[in-house]
């Protein structure tokens, strides 16, 4: 083969090679930031509420002065949700359960610290909450009661407490193994449970159980069915529709606004890197087709000494090989050198983010990897059918 | 394979001629192993094209040709390398030797695909042939003559049944077609292997079984 090669390396050009390494260096490396950027994005966002997708939105009635003089309530009534429901860009609508009787709950961390304070609950209907049903399950009587806390709660230790106190903060991860005492009264019946934390939400300013659990638990300590609605959880189709905003303005209804930007900024997040993957595609497909182009003048330029090759007794799978082998060989230094730059550019910006989201767990590279190896493969497939092609074309010259 | 048969072969240019007066050319024709073939002809009556249709280089002939049953036609590219590397030898005319090697990396490119020769038996060679101080020399840079030379020493570096040699001689002394004819000889006779030589006048000295007008 050193015979071999010694013949076809004749006529390469450096030059258009290096264009094509480069190039497609280039574009490889703009695809694989993407994903991983996006994998990376995603990782934050999800962070934010793996349970709570982002086109849920929450509703309640606008609480001012003059509501609080006259009483009037903030409470959803019938024809309200139903005129809601109505609404096109309203999927699915469902109620806050609030809770009717009294709970207070104790959190002791081992040596650390210990909380005890008086709170409450809230339920949704449990397709709002996009957790294995596992984790979210409840059964009557059961003393374990799946919880979802909102994030601020977590901030406020660590940032707060832990901070002020010197004490270490905690992980998400760690704090969901820990348990929660709580104990619930009414109806002069006295009960102790135990809170697990399923998940934690900035979306949710409540603490959230299973639906199941507070119908059966208001039943038991309050002898109440159904209390009415104070908040609304709404599933919509485009958290960017302009409609929403002016029906809730209409309505006298408030949203946490802020959240809509987010869903905006995720949209438009989503959309640009959509935008600079397809040029980071373009520019690997044009590397590409430098690269084909190169083949294809190597091999005119050297097409006597194929057709000379052939002719000795050499396979067209064995003239072939040295010019496949030269390309996957650059395709496999592309990904290789994309894939480290990578590493590099990475470790930067996750630098930063891990300043603004210190809990943030951080993906693995696999997904760029992935998609990496299999750019690679197309490209070095193609690349190994066109070669093979044009030595075929080459022995089928003088037969056909 | 142990014969070479062509069915009123004739090359495509030539189909509409009524003149042919040919001993090949539109004739059943059959060459057999252990026999020694010369094809006598003027230029331009087709002699290379014969060798290339029988080496599957090209097809642009009338009438069939036959590796003992099978039509060369049907043959795919599998059975045509193998049948370069272990059945048909051919010394073209034009040598098709690869300039930017030297004449030992030449020899060498066919015997390493096949590895029939050993490397002293190549050297010897080239030594019978009064070419041992040629084999690093950019066979580019060496005149036609030497060059032949080269070309049939790679030419005999695979087995075969058969070797065509196109006018392996044109441009060697007496002395030297003979140390040539010689090495032929010997090899074709070592192999049992056909022989078929062509020539427009310089004929290389062979015992012929036949010698066909083309």
């Amino acid at each position: 083969m050193k015979l071999v090669w010694k013949l076809l390396r004749q006529h390469i050009s450096v030059p258009q090679f290096a264009g094509f390494f480069f190039a497609n260096l280039v574009g490889m490396l703009i695809v694989l930031l993407g994903v991983q950027f996006y994998v990376d994005m995603q990782s934050v966002y999800n962070g934010e509420d793996s349970f709570m997708k982002d086109d849920y939105l929450i509703v309640n009635k606008q609480i001012g002065v003059v509501t609080t003089i006259t009483g009037q309530s903030n409470v959803f009534t019938k024809s309200e949700i139903k005129d809601l429901k109505k609404q096109k860009f309203v999927e699915k609508i469902g109620a806050f359960t609030p809770s009717a009787f009294d709970v207070s709950a104790r959190f002791d961390i081992e040596g650390l610290a210990k909380f005890s304070t008086e709170m409450f609950f809230e339920s949704v209907p449990d397709e709002f909450v996009d957790l294995k049903t596992d984790d979210w399950k409840y059964d009557e009587g059961d003393r374990m009661i799946p919880i979802i806390l909102p994030r601020n709660y977590l901030d406020l230790y660590n940032f707060g407490f832990a901070q002020s106190r010197n004490i270490p903060k905690l992980s998400e991860g760690v704090l969901g193994a820990m348990k929660l005492k709580i104990s619930i009264r009414g109806l002069e019946q006295n009960d102790e449970y135990e809170g697990r934390i399923v998940g934690f939400s900035n979306r949710l300013n409540t603490i959230l159980v299973p639906e199941r659990f507070m119908l059966w638990a208001n039943e038991k300590y309050a002898k109440k069915k159904a209390a009415e609605p104070t908040r609304l959880i709404l599933q919509v189709n485009n958290p960017t529709d302009e409609h929403i905003t002016s029906y809730l303005q209409e309505n006298n209804y408030v949203t946490d606004e802020s959240k809509l930007d987010a869903s905006k900024t995720t949209f438009i997040l989503r959309v640009v890197i959509g935008i600079v993957m397809a040029i980071g595609l373009i520019i690997s497909v044009l590397a590409f087709y430098i690269l084909m182009l190169s083949i294809y003048l190597l091999v005119e330029k050297n097409n006597t000494k194929l057709e000379n090759l052939l002719i000795l007794g050499y396979s067209p799978a064995k003239v072939s090989r040295p010019y496949q082998w030269l390309t996957v060989g650059l395709n496999l230094l592309v990904l290789l050198l994309a894939l480290a730059l990578l590493y590099v550019i990475r470790s930067i910006y996750l630098h930063q983010f891990q300043s603004f989201f210190p809990q943030l767990e951080i993906p693995t590279m696999w997904y760029a990897v992935a998609v990496g190896i299999v750019l690679f493969l197309i490209v070095s497939i193609f690349n190994i059918i066109a070669v093979k092609r044009k030595v075929l074309s080459i022995w089928n010259r003088k037969e056909s | 394979m142990e014969i070479i048969n062509l069915k009123a072969a004739i090359p495509e240019v030539f189909a509409q001629r009524t003149d042919i007066m040919s001993d090949v050319w539109l004739k059943d024709l059959s060459f057999e192993k252990n026999m020694c073939y010369l094809i006598e002809a003027n230029s331009g009556t087709g002699k290379s094209s014969l060798c290339s249709y029988v080496y599957g280089y090209r097809k642009d002939y009338q009438g069939r040709i036959f590796f003992d049953e099978e039509n060369i036609c049907e043959l795919n590219i599998k059975a045509w390398v193998e049948i370069r590397k272990k059945h048909l030898s051919l010394l073209w005319q034009e040598l098709r030797l690869f300039p930017e090697l030297t004449a030992l990396e030449n020899v060498l490119l066919k015997n390493k695909l096949t590895g029939f020769k050993k490397r002293k038996q190549i050297e010897e060679w080239f030594d019978r042939l009064g070419i041992d101080d040629k084999k690093n020399v950019l066979v580019g840079r060496m005149s036609f003559g030497q060059q032949q030379r080269v070309a049939l020493i790679r030419a005999l570096c695979q087995p075969f049944d058969f070797i065509f040699v196109d006018e392996p001689i044109s441009h060697l002394d007496d002395s030297n077609s003979q140390i040539m004819a010689e090495l032929l000889k010997e090899e074709v006779e070592h192999q049992g292997a056909g022989l078929v030589a062509t020539s427009i006048g310089k004929r290389m000295e062979l015992p012929y079984d036949a010698v066909l007008r083309l």
